[in-house]
């Protein structure tokens, strides 16, 4: 018998010109925990979109149980047994939850599909693996937590025994994650093989038998847990020693500069509709927001910036209240923001990076000479932050489309920063840029809190709001379930209040 | 003007007869839509139905074969849109229009190199889809009146919404195809041949639309003429909007035009200017789709609100 049910080797993906996995290797032996790690980009998620048929291989051989694959499609690669459960859900939000758990494997009665069959046969797994899950919910009435859950037995209902996670505790609590690693015991206690592709170290320590790194598209090596260290692995992740951990220099807050009070406004989904907020930052301070994907912090931010109307409450900036004023007010009222989607309104990716430098401000002195554009004044300032904020290449006239995450975020960050202001919105400042990158603008934010400006900060990286804010607020469903100065503040009690835990509100208003 | 000359117990069946054919026509663009296919081509799809179940009728003497070959027409049509939508990526309005052009200028030169004439087409040798005639009603005034005597593709229309609906929401194959026009990427993972589907949503849907054709060209009249499909598909692709691509509510909307339409032509009678009349239908087509997007974006904002469901 073969030790590995899966042999991926030499493995190569491109697209169109980028190579996104230049010499992949990757084996699965059964009953294992594997985790695959790397930074953003590495090609972790394109060698396994690939083995579960999402994509075509280049060059390289694939072997399933031994037995080599040529051609994989997302049916044949379940019918070998592998499911996956993507970063993105796979869930289609109008139906229930049962219709997408069956969906193209309905049990059937003639035509009609079998419903109560259905039922019967999820309610299995559900028990065995002690999950919550409520059937016959449509999906955008579920939690994310929960529709992880319905991903998992999706992939089970299907007879996987290669089951890939990808990211799976990026949308989840730590507690949340905890209660995944459990049902991820149990999986393997049963005899399924598991790949789990994170960036998290801790959790990969904590959960993998093996662990397999990545970096640009290449295939690092192979350790295993018991034989490897945190250290060590960021080590081979990077290709160097990293220190992320900024020293957070003591605050020094003045006047408020932003006010929210009692704000109401639209969410995308009942959970993240904005129900009473007040919040302020004061000069000189970062706040932070914590809380899990959807829970509003998304809409509060565009309630601010004038991106999504307000339906009650008030926005003062400086005093002044700026309430359902168009986004271009807001700017002029002295408000920058580094939006949490740099490719839909961080960055027009078809313009150069000299048009994007200057896109707020080219209406302004001296960029503009009455109905033109300077364009000398616009190539020299431009030069002078790609200078100033290590953007590369350095080409004024180079068109955004193939800069990487970390240049792409730079040139927001660099265009934001330079502007001035009052108050820094910070909205997911480092989501998927390497690691490079993500000391810079962290620096940067210390550096703009230093010189007196307020920064309202939203992140996804706990690490990211303990190591850089002073005061951190929690969201919760729409609303602030916690506040807490940053000295107080560890994963564990941010990790209750984004679960809606007791309102622990200290020290008045934040 | 008198009201109860317009408002009487035949206004019934005349909005239902007058409904029929942008039922059809509604159904076949509600398939596509499932699929997230927009069936701008239902108008051409429609047409070339007509045209083909008036000749295959003329030529065979029978309105059976003349409905089978029109629905056959219809889906060539559609395939025409299938392969290039699918296959070549090409923008569904594009292909559409594309589609209706080809229909209105194909009927013309077949009209006229088949059956030497231009404009209309008439022959006692087109025969006709029959009526049903349902005797033991014969003396049961009112029921008479509306149920008896409707065209077999009149009865059959009734059935196929309810099939229609039936295969959307209860078969496995409706599932699937419902799952493939939400998030194409779920079914793709879930083993689904995505491409599969849409060509069988687009075959179907020309199957029902070369129905339409045949219904308006057999039934509804007994005549080709040129453009005679008089853009009842696009106030079929109207309804099924307001009806949200489900059969039943899109059939609903074509009532709305039936009605419309019916008490347009008895009020012409008493001197209301034709053009107006004329006007009526599409009048009615702008009014609808301008109800249904307020009424969806309205709903959306509620949706949306953080003052609606507060716990």
């Amino acid at each position: 018998m073969n030790e590995y049910c899966v042999e991926m080797t030499n493995i190569v993906k491109s697209f169109g010109e980028v190579q996104a996995v230049k010499n992949g290797h990757f084996n699965l032996k059964k009953g294992e925990i594997h985790s695959l790690i790397g930074e953003n980009g590495a090609g972790k998620s394109t060698m396994m979109k690939m083995l579960y048929g999402m994509y075509d291989f280049d060059d390289g051989t694939v072997k399933v149980n031994g037995e080599q694959l040529t051609k994989i499609v997302p049916k044949i690669a379940i019918e070998k047994g592998i499911g996956m459960v993507h970063q993105e859900f796979m869930l289609v939000n109008e139906l229930t939850v049962l219709e997408n758990i069956i969906l193209g494997f309905e049990p059937r009665k003639g035509m009609r599909i079998d419903f109560e069959k259905a039922r019967a046969d999820i309610q299995e797994y559900i028990d065995e693996y002690n999950m919550d899950i409520q059937m016959n919910k449509k999906i955008n009435q579920i939690s994310v937590g929960e529709a992880q859950r319905v991903e998992i037995i999706k992939i089970l209902c299907r007879g996987a025994e290669i089951i890939i996670l990808d990211e799976p505790t990026a949308v989840l609590t730590p507690q949340e994650a905890q209660q995944l690693f459990r049902i991820l015991d149990k999986l393997r206690e049963n005899g399924k093989s598991i790949v789990f592709i994170s960036h998290k170290l801790d959790e990969v320590m904590q959960i993998s038998d093996r662990i397999s790194v990545m970096r640009q598209g290449n295939y690092i090596g192979t350790v295993n847990k018991s034989e490897t260290s945190e250290a060590e692995l960021a080590k081979m992740m990077i290709g160097r020693e990293v220190f992320l951990n900024i020293e957070r220099k003591a605050a020094t807050p003045g006047e408020v500069v932003l006010r929210v009070e009692n704000l109401w406004t639209s969410g995308e989904k009942e959970n993240s509709k904005i129900r009473g907020i007040n919040l302020e930052v004061r000069a000189g301070e970062i706040v932070g927001v914590a809380g899990i994907d959807g829970n509003g912090q998304s809409e509060l931010i565009e309630a601010i910036t004038g991106l999504r109307k307000v339906e009650k409450g008030k926005v003062y900036l400086d005093g002044q209240d700026i309430t359902n004023f168009q986004p271009k007010k807001v700017r002029e009222a002295g408000l920058t923001h580094i939006p949490e989607d740099r490719n839909t309104r961080g960055l027009n990716r078809a313009l150069s990076l000299k048009e994007n430098i200057v896109a707020v401000q080219v209406d302004d002195k001296p960029f503009a000479k009455g109905m033109l554009v300077n364009n000398k004044e616009i190539t020299d300032y431009t030069t002078k932050l790609a200078e100033k904020f290590d953007i590369r290449p350095r080409d004024p006239e180079m068109i955004t489309q193939s800069l990487s995450g970390g240049n792409a975020q730079k040139i927001v960050v660099a265009r934001e920063v330079s502007i001035g202001g009052k108050l820094l919105i910070a909205s997911q400042p480092t989501r998927g840029v390497d690691i490079g990158a993500i000391e810079s603008i962290r620096t940067i934010l210390q550096e703009v809190k230093e010189e007196g400006r307020g920064v309202l900060l939203v992140s996804a990286e706990l690490e990211e709001l303990l190591s850089l804010s002073d005061r951190i607020v929690v969201m919760y469903e729409g609303k602030i379930s916690g506040r807490m100065d940053a000295s107080e503040a560890n994963e564990e009690n941010l990790g209750l209040l984004m679960m809606g835990g007791a309102d622990t509100a200290k020290g008045g208003a934040a | 003007m008198k009201l109860r000359n317009i408002f009487n117990i035949s206004l019934i069946y005349s909005t239902f007869h007058i409904a029929t054919p942008i039922i059809y026509a509604a159904l076949c663009a509600a398939i596509t839509q499932q699929a997230n296919i927009l069936n701008v081509g239902t108008e051409g799809i429609m047409l070339m139905g007509c045209f083909v179940a008036v000749a295959v009728s003329y030529f065979t003497g029978s309105w059976i074969l003349g409905t089978l070959a029109a629905m056959i027409g219809g889906m060539l049509i559609a395939l025409i849109m299938a392969v290039g939508i699918i296959r070549y990526n090409a923008d569904n309005c594009a292909i559409g229009m594309g589609v209706n052009l080809l229909a209105t200028a194909l009927t013309k030169y077949l009209l006229e190199t088949i059956f030497g004439v231009s404009g209309n087409f008439t022959d006692p040798k087109i025969i006709s889809i029959p009526k049903v005639n349902i005797p033991f009603i014969e003396n049961i005034p009112i029921i008479n009146d509306i149920f008896n005597n409707w065209y077999v593709t009149e009865w059959l229309v009734l059935v196929l919404i309810a099939v229609v609906w039936f295969m959307f929401y209860k078969t496995v194959w409706g599932l699937r195809l419902r799952a493939v026009g939400q998030f194409e990427q779920a079914a793709q993972t879930a083993g689904i041949n995505v491409s599969s589907m849409k060509y069988q949503a687009l075959l179907i849907g020309g199957l029902l639309g070369g129905l339409a054709g045949a219904h308006l060209a057999l039934g509804y009249t007994t005549l080709f003429r040129e453009g005679m499909t008089s853009n009842r598909g696009f106030m079929g692709v109207a309804a099924m909007y307001f009806g949200n691509a489900n059969p039943i509510f899109s059939s609903i909307g074509c009532l709305v035009f039936g009605l419309a339409s019916a008490i347009g032509n008895r009020v012409q009678a008493y001197g209301v200017p034709s053009q107006i009349v004329l006007l009526i239908p599409y009048v009615i087509t702008i009014v609808v789709l301008v109800v249904s997007l307020v009424s969806k974006q309205a709903a959306e904002r509620k949706k949306k609100s953080s003052l609606t469901n507060v716990n």
